[in-house]
């Protein structure tokens, strides 16, 4: 089966995030799903993957946690996708992934941890983990964006922005780098791809997968705010007006730290934040407040309305 | 092996003589400066093993100090003092004297890792840098970093609930480092947040606070992740030979 149809219909693992902070993003990739005509499935009685605090904590106990989402997937579901918009969802799964198929201690600690909790122990290969910019790519891609789009993104220049998790460390994604088609781990360009399909012109913005500081956003704010001001500032020096972002982390960092920014520092750069699912819903023909615009905290609707969005 | 960083020269080891004459010939000024020859004799063998006996610091040994790891660093390019090639020199000579100097900032690492997509040789130094900032804390080399406060009340809401609510997050963890909540900067974003959000989601969010999301039938994986916790910290206090620390304390305490 290709992946256009293999992804058609996939588990889906919103997490954390995407039920708290991060809820503008799933809002919005479940309604670009639904006017895209793909199906999302979520996962039964998930948990939290274990993000970074509990893989500081014991490595394991992350590889356990992860390992439990997609048994429930492949287990529970029969599914053999599991799709996974937030950047730490997804790499912590493909993380679990790389290491049950390569290190035999985490295959036993998995195993031991799973017979104790009462769940089937989940095997590697059983299910692809992929992230939603891989879902939108794959199953309708540039060619099919084109012909769906109602209200091109013209005139809106955008940094496309990955930050880490996507891409580091590279030996967790063995599908990346890998010839024509795929993505790339230095210069990764899938959202880049969709958003230009769409109508909006890209910048050359040089800090793609730069660190926003999220793993110390509120224990060590100040190195946080520093690195976020430097992203901030280059995508406006880039000329952009919108910084897109495809993980609920490095967006609540991004619009927590220009704020704090502008607090502490009195660095005010003004540039809009907005998840690349809204940005393709609202060229789907979606309303902003569909795509939950309104939800964000830097303020883009005045913006949007002036471009003929929303 | 030499140390090429100039800025790893400590000013006290710098000396400068206003006048200086060796030999007949006047080496006076900055022609007089010399650094300090120094004999290290305290090594402390012990820490490599110790650090690769932590989660992270397994590879540490196959590091041969290319300095990748410090060039792609996100923390060293806005603090210079933060090297990780250099703290992985000092960890495997076993200079420990020297990496107790820059104790306080290590946990810093911001698990970006850059260096691990750098390093040529697997070390993972993103994992070293978190051993190591354990191994500070564990040894009482340090207290406990707001990394770590904040690493553990996520994890206790995990083994708790199987999910995490992030307002409940943020308010223990600002209550466990003693920071008040009402900073200028979080009241503006709170404002900012709230300007448009519609009464439906406030609501929802209001619910949360109260109701913590939970997985259901989480007992039986709370408990065994408890156990395996529980028995990862014993064998690490062995392996850290921490019995001994704690055995000093008590005497002194007792005393």
């Amino acid at each position: 089966m290709t992946k256009k149809d293999k992804y058609k219909k996939v588990a889906y693992y919103p997490g954390c995030a995407l039920e708290g902070t991060g809820h503008a993003y799933n809002r919005s990739t479940k309604a670009v799903g639904k006017k895209l005509g793909l199906d999302l499935v979520e996962v039964e009685n998930w948990n939290c993957c274990g993000a970074m605090e509990v893989k500081n904590v014991d490595p394991k106990i992350q590889t356990y946690l992860s390992s439990r989402v997609m048994s429930t997937a492949a287990n529970e579901m029969n599914m053999d996708v599991v799709m996974a918009p937030c950047n730490g969802c997804y790499h912590n799964l493909k993380k679990a992934e790389y290491d049950l198929k390569n290190d035999t201690e985490s295959v036993d600690v998995v195993d031991r941890l799973s017979k104790k909790a009462g769940h089937k122990t989940y095997e590697s290969g059983q299910v692809e983990t992929i992230h939603a910019l891989d879902w939108i790519k794959e199953t309708i891609g540039e060619d099919g964006l084109r012909e769906r789009v109602k209200n091109s993104l013209s005139g809106i220049k955008i940094a496309n922005y990955y930050g880490c998790m996507y891409t580091r460390p590279r030996h967790i994604f063995p599908e990346k780098d890998a010839g024509p088609g795929s993505e790339s781990t230095s210069k990764p360009h899938f959202m880049d791809d969709l958003l230009e399909a769409a109508g909006a012109e890209n910048v050359d913005f040089p800090l793609k997968t730069a660190c926003c500081g999220g793993a110390h956003t509120l224990s060590d704010s100040d190195t946080s705010t520093k690195l976020v001001l430097n992203i901030l500032k280059t995508a406006k020096l880039a000329g952009a007006d919108v910084i897109a972002t495809e993980c609920p982390t490095c967006h609540s960092g991004l619009e927590m730290h220009q704020i704090r920014a502008e607090k502490t520092l009195g660095e005010v750069v003004d540039i809009k934040i907005l998840y690349f699912t809204q940005l393709l819903g609202m060229a789907l023909g979606l309303k902003a407040k569909k795509v939950g615009v309104h939800e964000n905290i830097s303020n883009s609707i005045g913006f949007l309305k002036e471009k003929g969005l929303g | 092996m030499p140390i090429h960083e100039k800025s790893l020269i400590r000013p006290e080891n710098l000396k400068t003589h206003d006048e200086l004459i060796l030999d007949g010939v006047d080496v006076s000024g900055h022609w007089s400066t010399f650094i300090e020859t120094r004999v290290v004799s305290d090594y402390n063998e012990a820490i490599e093993e110790e650090i690769a006996a932590l989660p992270g610091g397994e590879n540490i040994h196959r590091c041969w100090q290319c300095g990748s790891c410090t060039n792609s660093c996100t923390v060293n390019a806005i603090n210079p003092e933060f090297n990780p090639r250099y703290w992985i020199y000092l960890i495997r000579m076993g200079m420990e004297s020297e990496l107790l100097r820059d104790k306080d900032i290590i946990w810093q690492c911001v698990s970006c890792n850059k260096c691990t997509y750098a390093c040529p040789r697997d070390v993972f130094p993103e994992g070293v840098m978190k051993a190591t900032s354990h191994w500070l804390e564990r040894k009482g080399h340090t207290p406990k970093s707001p990394s770590m406060h904040f690493d553990e009340v996520f994890t206790e809401q995990i083994l708790k609930t199987g999910k995490i609510e992030e307002s409940r997050t943020i308010r223990r963890f600002f209550k466990r480092t003693s920071q008040g909540l009402m900073q200028p900067w979080m009241i503006e974003m709170v404002k900012r947040l709230l300007k448009n959000l519609p009464v439906g989601m406030l609501t929802r969010m209001g619910i949360a606070t109260f109701v913590a999301p939970r997985t259901s039938n989480w007992s039986g994986a709370s408990s065994a992740i408890q156990e395996y916790i529980d028995e990862q910290h014993q064998k690490q206090e062995e392996l850290l030979n921490l019995s001994e620390l704690i055995d000093i304390a008590q005497k002194d305490a007792a005393a």
